[in-house]
């Protein structure tokens, strides 16, 4: 690691640690608080799945029926965790991309409160009742502008940062990142006023709930997660970009194909006959940019498999376009209009494959982000390595089994409910039976690393971490570092007269 | 890494001691300065077989949109008389038999819905302008009577002698079949507190429709002079057991 010509300057590396602690509390304040709506999140899915298999669990109060726990559930994992993840990343990789220190941090730490706030007024509003029934836009309907508003405070510093950046060259990972930092604002005001300011036809309104969710799922989190992909394997790894052409044809394809996507939930449904199909179609053409991108991405790190397996953040990064490719190929396989589309549009396979876009990819890249991002910020190094390892491994075996039980499940369930020649309860309950034992035991797995993670996490904020300026790998052995020897960060680091060399 | 305890220049401030400063630089940046450098973009060319699976997936979507039909085909997802096939395996055993009592008594109370505008969703007329049909004599007695009164209508006194405010009932036999007569008399006699307990079938409507037409004063309503004289008796032909098993919407015996 020693080799002049990957060394920045000084000067450069001090510009960094700069933008680093600039950023300091509203990144660790995101990720912190991401970690422990995720954590509310699983409680409250391990309750709705649970529900799914003994409909007598905790059946007396109101406030834990299926029908609220679920949408609480998602709604927790979408606006708690998986947008403040995203917010804590936009705003440090923008920033250091652009080459620009933080200088709204209180604003935009006010303004992650006020977001906090919104979400448990949320929550549990629609565990009291008050939910407004539209798929992941459950929230009373008060709360959308707040949202937006606060969205607007905490994403338009690195608007500006981009604006005020160095001329030169614009990395693929600020394409993906400001492309869905204004995508979203278009998304989720065209759905709100739309649904809740000027409703029309109920049809029609449910096919933009539909249109909403798909859209949040491929032109928010996905060109999130990628974004911060392309960013972190080249970092770690030290490689450049497998193919640039490649990874336009990635960008472009999403932005041109995805738009569509999301109408055919309305399959059978009194809208235009080519709407369904139009959506089936450009889901399936999914497949184009997310394959691409996980192809140039996987190339990139994988001419390094030891570095794959001893970096948390690679290893986070790299399951997740695993996870990216899995939900690549589901995209084609269960948007087929003559068999698939009809057993997997009101069963548990929707849910799977949401599943494995938040949580398979966009979760697992986060993590990764996370693993790389927080030591830079708090200067501290991760505690344990084996929490870590647990972390990975209850995550990827428990996602896994939630992927594969929901959209198998979930084409059972189709397949008994299109059996209509047969009782519910015995064709389509029964068969879902089984699979929602798996899913409630898989997230409890999943839950269980992720106390641990959120605790982890919170102790590196506190700086109780290591103080030491190695990172920490996932190998027994530190004694042969790259890094040279290990110094202590703070009081005799390699910087002091004793320990330079 | 140049390190900035190899500086050999000494500092010409000597307040500072240069090897601390900028070790407290490099504490500083410890984390940030083992970070790799992102490198240019690689151009290496695309390989086949992304290109090959790219395309096989565009196969795929361009046979969905083909199948999308033209733009506005409502008929595609609404078809035309449409019916929904039988389940596999099942036979078509039709709606559940009801006994012929119920069966008759549902039908008629649909066409009384004509009558309930005078005579009153209960059965009880007003006392003033309508005469009760609960407990009436003309109603519950002979089958042929009631069939006359309910084909022609009536007019002047009824079976009580007393003549109402309308004074007369018109003729409600336009159009009627023998099934909408049999029935709406199955359930006249047997609603509103009327017990009779059988039912008219259709055979007895028939006939009654052939009395009716050859009443001597064809097409005027029926007095209580006419009724007592000629029509004092029941209709002809068989009776239902009001037990049987019929279907109920085509009224036939269910095997």
């Amino acid at each position: 690691m020693s080799s002049q010509s990957t060394n920045p300057t000084g000067q450069d590396a001090l510009l960094r640690a700069g933008i680093d602690r600039s950023l300091r509390h509203p990144v660790m304040f995101f990720l912190t608080s991401a970690a422990a709506w995720l954590a509310v999140s699983l409680i409250l899915g391990i309750i709705s799945s649970a529900k799914v298999h003994s409909p007598g669990f905790m059946d007396g109060c109101s406030w834990f029926t299926y029908g609220r726990t679920q949408a609480a559930h998602v709604n927790a994992l979408v606006y708690g965790w998986g947008f403040q993840a995203a917010f804590g990343v936009i705003i440090w990789l923008l920033s250091r991309l652009s080459r620009q220190e933080c200088r709204a941090a209180g604003l935009i730490l006010t303004a992650g409160h006020v977001w906090n706030f919104a979400i448990s007024v949320g929550v549990l509003g629609i565990l009291a009742g008050y939910g407004t029934g539209m798929p992941w836009m459950e929230f009373p309907a008060f709360t959308w502008p707040i949202l937006l508003l606060t969205y607007f405070a905490i994403v338009v510093w690195s608007f500006v940062q981009f604006k005020v950046r160095p001329v030169g060259h614009v990395y693929i990972s600020q394409w993906y990142l400001m492309a869905a930092m204004t995508w979203f604002p278009w998304i989720f005001i065209t759905a709100n006023v739309l649904l809740h300011v000027m409703p029309g036809n109920p049809v029609m309104a449910a096919g933009i709930n539909a249109w909403y969710k798909s859209s949040l799922i491929f032109l928010f989190f996905t060109p999130i997660a990628l974004g911060t992909a392309f960013y972190l394997t080249p970092k770690v790894s030290g490689r450049p970009i497998h193919s640039y052409s490649l990874a336009k044809l990635g960008f472009w394809s999403l932005a041109i194909i995805m738009p569509w996507a999301g109408m055919q939930k309305l399959a059978g449904a009194p809208i235009p006959y080519f709407i369904p199909y139009v959506g089936a179609a450009s889901t399936i053409l999914f497949f184009i940019p997310a394959f691409t991108a996980a192809i140039n991405i996987l190339r990139t790190a994988l001419s390094d498999p030891d570095l794959v397996n001893h970096s948390p953040t690679l290893r986070f990064t790299m399951a997740g376009i695993v996870g990216l490719i899995v939900m690549a190929v589901a995209a084609v396989f269960l948007n087929l209009p003559g068999s698939t589309l009809t057993w997997t549009q009101f069963s548990l396979s929707g849910y799977g494959f949401e599943i494995l876009a938040l949580y398979a990819f966009f979760s697992f890249v986060m993590f990764g982000a996370i693993y790389f991002i927080v030591p830079r910020v708090t200067r501290r190094e991760w505690l344990s390595r084996r929490l870590i390892k647990m972390h990975f491994f209850f995550s990827v075996y428990g996602i896994s089994m939630i992927a594969v039980a929901a959209i198998f499940g979930g084409i059972q369930q189709g397949i008994g409910q299109e059996a209509f020649d047969q009782p519910w309860q015995e064709s389509a309950a029964q068969r879902a039976v089984n699979y929602g034992w798996l899913i409630t035991i898989s997230w409890a797995f999943i839950l269980f690393s992720n106390i641990f993670f959120f605790l982890h996490l919170t102790v590196m904020w506190l700086r109780l971490g290591r103080r030491s300026t190695h990172p920490t790998l996932l190998v027994a052995d530190h004694g042969h570092s790259p890094h040279g020897e290990e110094g202590d960060i703070d009081n005799c680091g390699p910087g002091t007269a004793s320990a330079a060399h | 890494m140049s390190s900035p305890s190899q500086n050999p220049k000494p500092d010409l401030d000597e307040t500072i001691n240069v090897t601390q400063a900028h070790g407290r630089v490099e504490r500083e940046t410890a984390a940030a300065a083992r970070e790799k450098r992102i490198a240019d973009n690689g151009h290496e060319q695309v390989s086949l077989w992304v290109i090959a699976a790219c395309g096989i997936v565009l196969l795929i979507a361009g046979g969905v949109l083909g199948n999308a039909g033209t733009l506005f085909s409502y008929n595609s997802t609404f078809k035309e008389g449409y019916v929904r096939d039988k389940p596999p395996g099942v036979a078509d055993e039709g709606p559940k038999p009801k006994t012929a009592l119920a069966a008759y008594s549902t039908k008629g109370a649909k066409i009384y819905s004509k009558c309930s505008g005078c005579h009153g969703a209960d059965g009880k007329g007003d006392g003033v302008n309508f005469p009760s049909l609960a407990g009436s004599k003309w109603v519950v007695g002979d089958t042929q009577k009631l069939a006359m009164i309910v084909l022609n209508g009536v007019q002047g006194p009824i079976s009580t002698g007393k003549t109402y405010g309308a004074g007369i009932m018109p003729a409600q036999g336009a159009g009627m079949s023998p099934e909408d007569l049999a029935t709406l008399m199955t359930y006249l006699r047997n609603s509103f507190g009327n017990e009779v307990g059988d039912v008219v079938s259709a055979e007895m409507a028939q006939a009654a429709m052939d009395v009716s037409a050859a009443r001597e004063k064809v097409g005027q309503a029926v007095t209580s002079e006419e009724i007592v004289a000629n029509h004092m008796t029941m209709l002809p032909g068989e009776t239902i057991a009001p037990d049987t098993l019929v279907n109920p919407i085509t009224l036939a015996p269910a095997e």
